[in-house]
């Protein structure tokens, strides 16, 4: 543990690497919170596999037609965008198999991606950091780009506050009540997707789903109301990204991979305590 | 012609399957009525309906003398509990206020009077006490009363309860019923319930929704009425018994 502290005065991409998983935290928190109480986890599951076909995508128009600002984080949030409003389109208008639905999405996002990946010369080793994630090569232009979209999700968030819980809590009555349920529907799922490109640079396509509905699940066992919860997840996620770091760090371990453990253990840790 | 409901000749289908056919009704101010009927006999697509949620395939429907879309800012609304999450993170009052949705500004929290009328109608129901409660710690009778305190913060003319005591046990039931009698002073109250037997101790009339639309005052049905419409297995009505409180 000494040992990464000294590390992070040191070496400016640990400091970057850590400051991004701050960041992200933020996002998580609150959009973690939403997908858990909404019960919408397979659903983020999807967008997020979907984005490997964005990136892919970028990737191959960067290096094969010489298209320098598709980048492959410009991809993602198409890719991520794209998907959430048809799985979301999808889910409101079929009332039935809206998993499978999902499953067609998760499956062809991935092979769309595969597909230009092995198309694009040279490349092979960039499929290994989008599904996995590499949080060490966090440069400065991606932190501004996360702290803004940061900022994007929790100002929207913070003004909308009454209506996403509304529509979480008991979607027919907000619309009753003269809510635009589907507006503020589609408006979580792209918030949803924004959060999951962020932590698509952190932790890998894979394992995003972990980083985003674990924290907000081990909240959930100690918190009573939506405002706690998303605070706590944030915080729970903060933790779990520098001390994932941190382990990660001495023994030379994948760090994406060391934070989803960390996050997965302490749920189960959770789990033994007795809920509120 | 300002009456809370009024419903000609309607029909709807579910495809090719017809649900409420010619149905007709009209509810008068300040009128307590029990919608009852058998499952899959059409009561939540009338429901559905007079809320706007469905749209009749033929048939003139108003609520307060407009289109449901319009006239469903007067109705409050207490849906069947088991559609409700019970473990979501809120507490009673954040449950109430989502009743001042379209009444209260439309970005930010909610305001202080918000939280005033909120508060008001929490104590109105019983439960002063309780506001900072989360919804999973409250007994069912408890839910009820926060559901319907959400309902009624929006200022409604009307109150529609779906099912509201099917998860009640026998006296937490009564006190229900002792509090909607005290509401029916204001407001109409339609008691959504398949359970005749028992509503029609408290209302005065019965809408019988069985594919046809039928109202009766409490006092005129009888075991052949029932039969015809429900089939053997439904009880007969307790209008002979006392019509105390409990």
């Amino acid at each position: 543990m000494g040992e990464f502290f000294q590390a992070l005065l040191q070496h400016g991409f640990l400091r970057h690497a850590l400051l991004a998983g701050l960041l992200v935290s933020v996002s998580s928190g609150i959009v973690g919170t939403y997908v858990v109480t909404r019960r919408i986890t397979y659903l983020a599951g999807g967008i997020a596999h979907c984005v490997l076909g964005g990136m892919g995508f970028a990737r191959y128009m960067q290096v094969v037609h010489g298209w320098t600002y598709l980048t492959p984080m410009v991809g993602a949030l198409l890719a991520a965008l794209l998907a959430a409003f048809i799985i979301g389109w999808v889910n409101m208008k079929a009332k039935e198999r809206v998993d499978t639905v999902i499953s067609a999405f998760w499956g062809m996002g991935m092979a769309i991606g595969i597909l230009f990946i092995a198309k694009t010369p040279g490349y092979g080793e960039d499929l290994m950091a989008y599904l996995f994630g590499n949080i060490l090569l966090v440069t400065r232009g991606d932190l501004l780009a996360i702290a803004g979209l940061d900022l994007f999700i929790a100002a929207t968030a913070l003004l909308f506050h009454k209506q996403f819980v509304a529509v979480c809590f008991d979607e027919e009555f907000a619309r009753l009540r003269g809510v635009n349920t589907q507006l503020f529907y589609f408006l979580m799922l792209a918030l949803t997707a924004l959060t999951v490109v962020l932590m698509v640079s952190i932790v890998g396509i894979v394992m995003v789903i972990v980083m985003l509905t674990l924290p907000a699940a081990i909240a959930g066992r100690f918190c009573l109301r939506m405002g706690t919860m998303m605070a706590l997840a944030a915080g729970i996620c903060a933790l779990l990204t520098f001390g994932g770091l941190a382990i990660s760090y001495g023994p030379d371990l994948p760090a994406g991979a060391t934070i989803i453990v960390l996050a997965g253990v302490s749920y189960l840790i959770s789990l033994l305590f007795n809920k509120r | 012609m300002n009456q809370p409901i009024h419903i000609e000749n309607l029909d709807f289908a579910y495809g090719p399957v017809p649900v409420l056919e010619n149905a007709s009704l009209t509810l008068g101010e300040r009128e307590f009525v029990s919608i009852v009927g058998p499952n899959g006999g059409g009561k939540t697509t009338l429901l559905k309906i007079i809320l706007g949620l469905l749209e009749a395939q033929s048939g003139a429907v108003s609520v307060f003398g407009e289109h449901p879309l319009v006239g469903r800012k007067w109705i409050g609304y207490l849906p069947q509990y088991a559609d409700l999450d019970s473990k979501f993170p809120v507490s009673a009052l954040d449950v109430v206020l989502m009743g001042r949705l379209g009444k209260t500004r439309r970005l930010g929290f909610y305001t202080r009077s918000d939280h005033d009328a909120a508060r008001e109608i929490l104590a109105r129901v019983g439960l002063e006490k309780l506001e900072k409660r989360p919804l999973a710690s409250l007994s069912g009778g408890q839910r009820q009363r926060v559901l319907i305190a959400r309902a009624l913060v929006s200022e409604p003319k009307l109150l529609l309860l779906d099912e509201p005591t099917s998860s009640l046990d026998d006296y937490v039931e009564r006190e229900l019923y002792d509090l909607l009698r005290e509401l029916n002073k204001e407001l109409t109250i339609v008691v959504v319930s398949h359970d005749i037997a028992y509503v029609s101790r408290f209302v005065e009339k019965v809408i019988c929704v069985n594919r046809a639309v039928h109202t009766h005052p409490v006092s005129e049905i009888d075991e052949n009425i029932i039969h015809e419409m429900y089939g053997e297995h439904v009880h007969a009505v307790r209008h002979d018994q006392e019509h105390g409180h409990g």
